[in-house]
Parts: C-alpha cells; sequence; structure tokens
C-alpha cells in the first residue's frame, strides 16, 4: 500500500513508514537527556503535536458553546460538529484506527473489520441485558471492554488463520466472508431479542455505562446520552450559604451528559491512541511495515510473517471491539445495520483514506472530516441546508433562477438529503489529488512524522532555553 | 578448504511438466566462493528457491551444517532457513522501497534476535541493529545514502542494498544471484570487490553470467544445465570442459537428454521472474 506521490521523499530521511527518521530523532533525545534535562520535560518536548490535538479537543466543547452563542452563532454552528457528533468520531474514529493498523501497515484490507465493531457492541449490551453466562448485567463498563477485546482476539486469530493463508484481495474477501456470516447470525439469532433484525436495546441495566476505574465508584463517570452523569467543578458558595455577597468567588463549570460522555470517551480512545502508537514504533511494527512494503524479502530475512499478520490482526481486533463497546456504551443499542453489516468497515475505509492511510491517528481526522462534512450538508445539527432557509429572505428564497426553478427550489434539490453524494465525490477527489490523505500529506510536507517533526522543530526553537 | 556447511542430496523440482531442477547433489565449503553457472533456464535461481524454502523440492534434501553438526532444511520456510544463517540476495531488486536505506538493513538484522516480538518497546530501544546496520551499510559502501528513501537509489545501489539486506544477521551462507546484474561495466569491479570482501567472511554461492566476473572470483564452479549438475571443479577444469563449452560457453545443445522437458532457452526470458513466485 505504498500510496505517494513521487515528490514527497525529501532528503533527509522522509518515509511514508515512520522510517528511519525515529532514530535520529532519538540520539538527540538521549545526548540532550543527558546533559541533564528532565526526563519528563524531554518527554513531554516530543509530545508538542500531541499536546495541541489533546488541548484542542479537550476544549471543544466550551469553544463550541462560546462560539455558538457568539455573534456569529448561527455560522458557528452551521460549521462545527455538535458535541455528541465528536462522540462518534471519537469511537468510529478508535474503530478506523483499529482497521488501519492493520490494513495501512502491514497492507492486508481487512474488509470484515465489521466483524470486531460488531463483537464488541453486541458483547456489550448481552452481557448488560444478562444473555451472557457467568457474567452479571452489573458488569463494569471498563470489564465488558476488555473482555470484548479479548473475545475480539480470537475471533481475528480464527479468521486471521484462514484468511492469512491467501494475500490480497483474497484476505479481504475471505475476511468479509466472516462479517456477512456474522452479520446473517445476529439478524436472524432469536436468543437476542423479539426482533434480532431490528437490533436490541439495554433493557435490565439500572446504572448506565461507567468509565474509569472498575469497582471504584467514585473514579467512574456513566456515559450515555440518557444515563450519563453531569460533573460540576467548583463550588457555587452564593448558592450554598444564601450569601449574596459571595456571587463573585462562586464559579462552577457544569458538564450535562454529552460533554461528559464526550471526555469520558475521549479519554478511553486517547489511551487506545497512545497504545496503538506505541506498537507501531515498536520492532513489532517496523515488521509489520517491513511486510507491507515487501512481504517476499520480509520472510526471506526471516520473519515468520505469519506470525506477525497474526498477532497485528488480533490487536487490531481488540481496538476494533473496544471501539465497538464504546459505541452500544453510549447508544444502548445496536443493530446488525449499523455494526456487523460490511458498510461500517467501508467507513472505516473512508476515514482512513480521508485521514491518511498508514498512519496512526489519521483516521480519527478522516472520521472528524467526514463526520463534519456530514453534519454540515445535512439538516441535523445546523447544517447549510437550514442556515440558508433561515438566513435567506423569502424574496430570494422565490427568485426564479431559470424556467421557474427557484432558488428555494434549488436549495432542495442540491442540498436536501444529498450529503451522501458529495461526500462519494470528496472520496473519489481525495483518491486522485490526497492520495496519502491529511495526515500523510502533512507528514510529505514536514519529511517524517507528525508528532516527530513537531517536536524537533520545537527542539531547535528552544534550543538554548533552559527549562 | 573448510568443512562442509551446505549440502542437497538429489534435489528435483518439477513445475508441471518441466524439470527445472534435476537431481542436483552439491555441497558448498564454509570458507569457499562457488560459482553456479549455466544458461538462462538452467535453473540457478530455482535451484536458490530450493535452498531457502521460498520452493518446496518435489524430491532431494537440503542440509545444512553449523556448531551442531548437520540439520534438515527440507520443506522448511523462508523465515526458518534464514534464521539458520542462509541468506540471499535477488536477481531483481527486492527491497523494503519506501522505507530509508538504513531502515532497509536494520529491518533485516532485528529479524535475528527476539526484539520482534516485544511491540511494547520503542525501536530505539535496540539500538544494536542501528548499529549493525550502520556497519553494514559502511561495508557495501552507501553510508552516505543511508537516509535516502530505497526506492530513489540509482540501479548500481540498489544492487549494492540488495547485497547489504542479505548481510544483516550474520549468515554463514550467502546466495547471491546474479549481483551484478544491470550493472553498467565500468561499476562491475565494484560489485567484484565487495563480493570479495563479503567471500572472506561468508561462504558464498554465485550465480553470475559475465565469466571474466566468475574467473576473478571462484574457487570453484558449478554448471547447471537444463536442470542437471553437469560439471563441478576448479575454474580452469571447468572452463575447458567439453560439456560445458558446448551447453553454456558454447552453444545450445538440442539433443540433450531431457528434450522433452526442453523449456530451457526457450523461456529462458521467463524465467527471470522465477524468483518472484513463492
Ligand atoms: N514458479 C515457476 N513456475 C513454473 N516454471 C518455473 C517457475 N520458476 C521457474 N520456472 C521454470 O524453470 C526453469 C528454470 O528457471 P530459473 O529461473 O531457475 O532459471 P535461471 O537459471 O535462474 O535462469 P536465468 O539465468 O535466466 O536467471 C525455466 O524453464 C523457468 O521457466
Ligand atoms: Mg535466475
Amino acid at each position: 500500500m505504498a500510496i505517494s506521490e513521487p515528490t514527497d521523499a525529501p532528503d533527509d530521511g522522509a518515509t511514508d513508514a515512520d522510517g528511519g527518521t525515529a532514530t535520529a530523532d532519538s540520539a538527540d533525545v538521549a545526548s540532550e537527556t543527558a546533559t541533564g534535562e528532565h526526563y519528563l520535560v524531554e518527554y513531554l518536548r516530543g509530545h508538542v503535536a500531541h499536546a495541541f490535538v489533546v488541548a484542542f479537543f479537550g476544549l471543544y466543547p466550551f469553544a463550541h458553546t462560546f462560539l455558538t452563542g457568539s455573534l456569529v452563532g448561527a455560522e458557528m454552528a452551521m460549521f462545527l460538529p455538535r458535541v455528541q457528533t465528536m462522540i462518534t468520531v471519537f469511537y468510529f474514529g478508535l474503530f478506523a484506527m483499529s482497521f488501519d493498523f492493520i490494513s495501512g501497515y502491514t497492507g492486508y484490507l481487512s474488509f470484515g473489520h465489521s466483524a470486531f465493531y460488531g463483537l464488541g457492541a453486541y458483547f456489550v449490551i448481552l452481557v448488560a441485558n444478562g444473555k451472557v453466562p457467568l457474567l452479571g448485567s452489573g458488569t463494569p463498563f471498563m470489564v465488558l471492554l476488555l473482555l470484548a477485546g479479548i473475545l475480539a482476539v480470537v475471533l481475528a486469530l480464527l479468521m486471521g488463520s484462514v484468511a492469512f493463508r491467501l494475500t490480497g484481495v483474497y484476505f479481504a474477501m475471505i475476511t468479509l466472508g466472516f462479517a456477512q456470516i456474522l452479520y446473517v447470525f445476529f439478524s436472524n439469532w432469536d436468543y437476542l431479542g423479539s426482533n434480532p433484525r431490528d437490533g436490541i436495546a439495554v433493557l435490565g441495566r439500572q446504572d448506565g455505562f461507567s468509565i474509569g476505574v472498575p469497582y471504584v465508584d467514585s473514579l467512574n463517570m456513566s456515559i450515555g446520552q440518557l444515563q450519563g452523569d453531569t460533573f460540576t467543578w467548583g463550588m457555587d458558595f452564593a448558592a450554598m450559604t444564601g450569601i449574596d455577597a459571595l456571587a463573585p468567588i462562586s464559579h462552577t463549570i457544569v458538564l450535562g451528559p454529552g460533554e461528559v460522555s464526550y471526555y469520558m470517551v475521549g479519554l478511553v480512545v486517547l489511551v487506545c491512541y497512545f497504545m496503538l502508537q506505541r506498537i507501531v514504533h515498536s520492532p513489532f511494527g517496523r515488521a509489520m511495515i517491513a511486510i507491507r512494503e515487501n512481504e517476499e524479502r520480509a520472510r526471506a530475512v526471516g520473519y515468520d510473517t505469519f506470525r506477525v499478520k497474526m498477532g497485528a490482526f488480533a490487536i487490531s481486533g481488540f481496538f476494533g471491539a473496544v471501539a465497538g463497546g464504546l459505541f452500544t456504551g453510549y447508544r444502548t443499542s445496536v443493530a446488525p445495520e449499523n455494526s456487523f453489516y460490511f458498510l461500517t468497515a467501508g467507513d472505516a475505509l473512508l476515514a482512513s483514506i480521508i485521514g491518511g492511510f498508514g498512519t496512526v491517528a489519521g483516521p480519527l481526522f478522516g472520521r472528524l472530516f467526514h463526520e463534519g462534512l456530514h453534519e454540515f450538508l445535512t439538516k441535523e445539527g445546523g447544517g447549510l441546508l437550514p442556515y440558508l432557509r433561515s438566513q435567506l429572505g423569502e424574496g430570494t428564497l422565490n427568485t426564479v433562477i431559470v424556467d421557474g426553478f427557484t432558488v428555494a427550489e434549488a436549495i432542495e434539490v442540491f442540498l436536501n438529503g444529498r450529503a451522501g453524494l458529495y461526500i462519494g465525490l470528496l472520496f473519489v477527489l481525495f483518491v486522485l489529488y490526497v492520495p496519502n490523505g491529511l495526515l500523510g500529506t502533512l507528514r510529505g510536507y514536514l519529511g517524517g512524522t507528525v508528532a516527530g517533526q513537531v517536536a524537533a522543530a520545537v527542539k531547535r526553537r528552544v534550543r538554548g532555553w533552559k527549562l | 578448504m573448510g568443512d562442509q556447511v551446505l549440502r542437497t542430496d538429489g534435489l528435483t523440482k518439477h513445475f508441471g511438466g518441466i524439470t527445472a531442477v534435476d537431481g542436483v547433489s552439491f555441497a558448498l565449503d564454509s570458507e569457499e566462493c562457488c560459482a553456479l553457472i549455466g544458461p538462462n533456464g538452467a535453473g540457478k535461481t530455482t535451484f536458490f528457491n530450493l535452498l531457502t524454502g521460498e520452493l518446496e523440492p518435489s524430491e532431494g534434501s537440503v542440509e545444512f551444517h553449523d556448531d551442531d553438526g548437520w540439520h534438515d532444511l527440507t520443506g522448511l520456510a523462508p523465515h526458518e532457513t534464514a534464521s539458520a544463517g542462509l541468506h540471499r540476495s535477488y536477481q531483481i531488486t527486492n527491497l523494503f522501497p519506501t522505507t530509508t536505506v538504513r531502515e532497509n538493513v536494520r529491518v533485516a538484522a532485528q529479524a535475528h534476535g527476539n526484539a520482534t516480538s516485544r511491540f511494547w518497546r520503542n525501536v530505539d530501544a535496540f539500538p544494536e541493529y542501528v548499529d549493525e546496520a550502520e556497519s553494514i551499510l559502511e561495508r557495501v559502501g552507501l553510508s552516505a545514502k543511508a537516509d535516502d528513501v530505497a526506492r530513489n537509489l540509482s540501479h548500481g545501489e540498489k544492487r549494492q542494498l540488495e547485497l547489504g539486506v542479505a548481510l544483516a544477521g550474520d549468515p554463514d551462507v550467502l546466495l547471491l544471484d546474479e549481483p551484478a546484474a544491470g550493472v553498467s561495466s565500468e561499476s562491475v569491479d565494484e560489485v567484484v570487490d565487495l563480493i570479495r570482501n563479503v567471500a572472506r567472511d561468508h561462504a558464498v554461492l554465485l550465480v553470475e553470467h559475465n565469466m571474466d566476473v566468475v574467473m576473478d572470483l571462484a574457487d570453484r564452479i558449478a554448471v547447471l544445465h537444463q536442470g542437471e549438475l553437469i560439471a563441478d571443479g576448479p575454474p580452469t577444469e571447468v572452463r575447458d570442459d567439453d560439456a560445458v563449452q558446448e551447453a553454456y560457453l558454447g552453444g545450445y545443445d538440442p539433443d540433450a537428454p531431457t528434450a522433452s522437458d526442453d523449456g530451457g532457452d526457450g523461456s529462458g526470458t521467463t524465467g527471470e521472474d522465477g524468483g518472484g513466485v513463492a
């Protein structure tokens, strides 16, 4: 899958594949640390790009509230994805990352990746409904995520043991076959509920799904659209004491269920991202890249490529199932259509291509792009269509463009329900003109992984400073 | 001459009706540089593929000698023969194209250790493979290109890297499949020097068409013709051998014993792709 433009190979050791540049950086890090820099300072400096991204997502709900309430609120609401949309970006982004982990790094297109997503999704709900033997319906959500992941590892090894005997398109087809079998099976399995085809919802469980440290209540926060916790930070002294004079020091930040879910789901995804990133930059990750680059040679230099691929697939399946678990943890319902169905993997492919195939974080940004655009082009969450309808006056809307065809009608024809069309078109344009995706292209310009290059740039800037 | 390090017994490979390698019994000494010659389609690359396990032999055996004695390699997978100490380079350049030159060699070196299973450690925690890569690049003359992306190298440099990747992991035996293929005549001497250099501390089996190179480097010459080993001995002796003259150095012999399987010269050009089929 070595998609890349001929021009993107600068002399300074850039590779599409996280190649040698990291090594040069680390030599720097080692020598500077030797000069007495605190390890933590070094570490943070190496993760400047990550810090920015985390800060961006951390502040997003506040920024969103602030901006949509401002003078240009209508415009902002049109462009900015809602917080609840961002939650879907998180868990689906994680799924897309897990898809890209196997597909983008070893070159094996896991077209049946929805099998893992569905497995995680259904597992969580089945336990919550008391339908899994030995597991009580109150089993902590975090434990469920872990178990779902482990189950997915088993499934991945099973699928891989068949599919990795073949290469290329056959691998994609075999995994797709597995996913379709599960799709049909879960669509017809009466044990799940009265109407398995329409999906199932959480019935039994009283307390929602919470993220945090299992079995320690105070370190958990419930997620979900309805059952999510709220969170209040700071103290309203004035209200507590009834003394109005304390108003100036009474500041509270209240997070609704949406925001709490946003942060908690985001936290899990962040942890998973760092795990995936760590693996990609490990010797194991390099072996995965070697397989993508040239499997025959990888084998010839001594890699048991079957084992490496099985390991990579298992890891990828694990995170795919965690993503599926988050999905139902937040939504508290699942249907075969939005989990096991093969187009789920298609959406992950889309996110990976847009964000950057063979990059760790790319698929998350790809999904953000996709969801953001989707929301912009649909009526939900304040998109272009309601914006134009409300902002353009009656007169403009009724203006005839040509032959009795009014502006209002034009808006209707070109915008209402056409999101899929434009996104499809954009996808084609991406493949043609941005084959490396958002992050891959940025990497090409910077000449190395984005995180690595930003860190190096900061290091150059602050050389001489003493922290 | 050292002890034997690699030997085959009656090694045979059929492709449908074609017998690409036909009952070859051959041995390689641990300190020699032996050339394997023969016309296009004689079965040289197929012979390599049988040794490394990229192809499974129809008949016969491959054995490898290390400190613990003889080991049967027959039917083992390529990564197992590579771990045993049998490395090869390819007739058609076969690298990791979009990674750097250094990473090409580093990742090959990493294969020979237990680092690969450490998926939670950073790759920088294993500087020994970087060091090994650097010293190999120095040896094959690519130090200055270490940070270049492999596919951007010139053809000659790719051939050097091809050898560098094979050297990683300190093999006992190097199987070099036409290392000078496509190298311009001015640069051939550099390749010859390089092979002579690596032959000092490796057993080398070298496939080469250029007879000047062969006479220059080889301690011994083995000749394959239509899959059969028709001569095996000191260079001058083999060069003057009538059968060899006729089969290879002279010309094509239509009355060869395996006339019915005569895919040899006719499909010699497609034979170039033989190594790619795994
Ligand atoms: N995978 C394969 N399937 C079928 N036939 C093959 C295969 N590989 C090689 N052959 C045939 O086996 C014979 C030997 O091919 P091989 O590539 O070993 O020759 P060679 O001596 O390396 O030739 P060259 O000097 O051209 O590289 C040829 O007739 C070739 O067509
Ligand atoms: Mg050949």
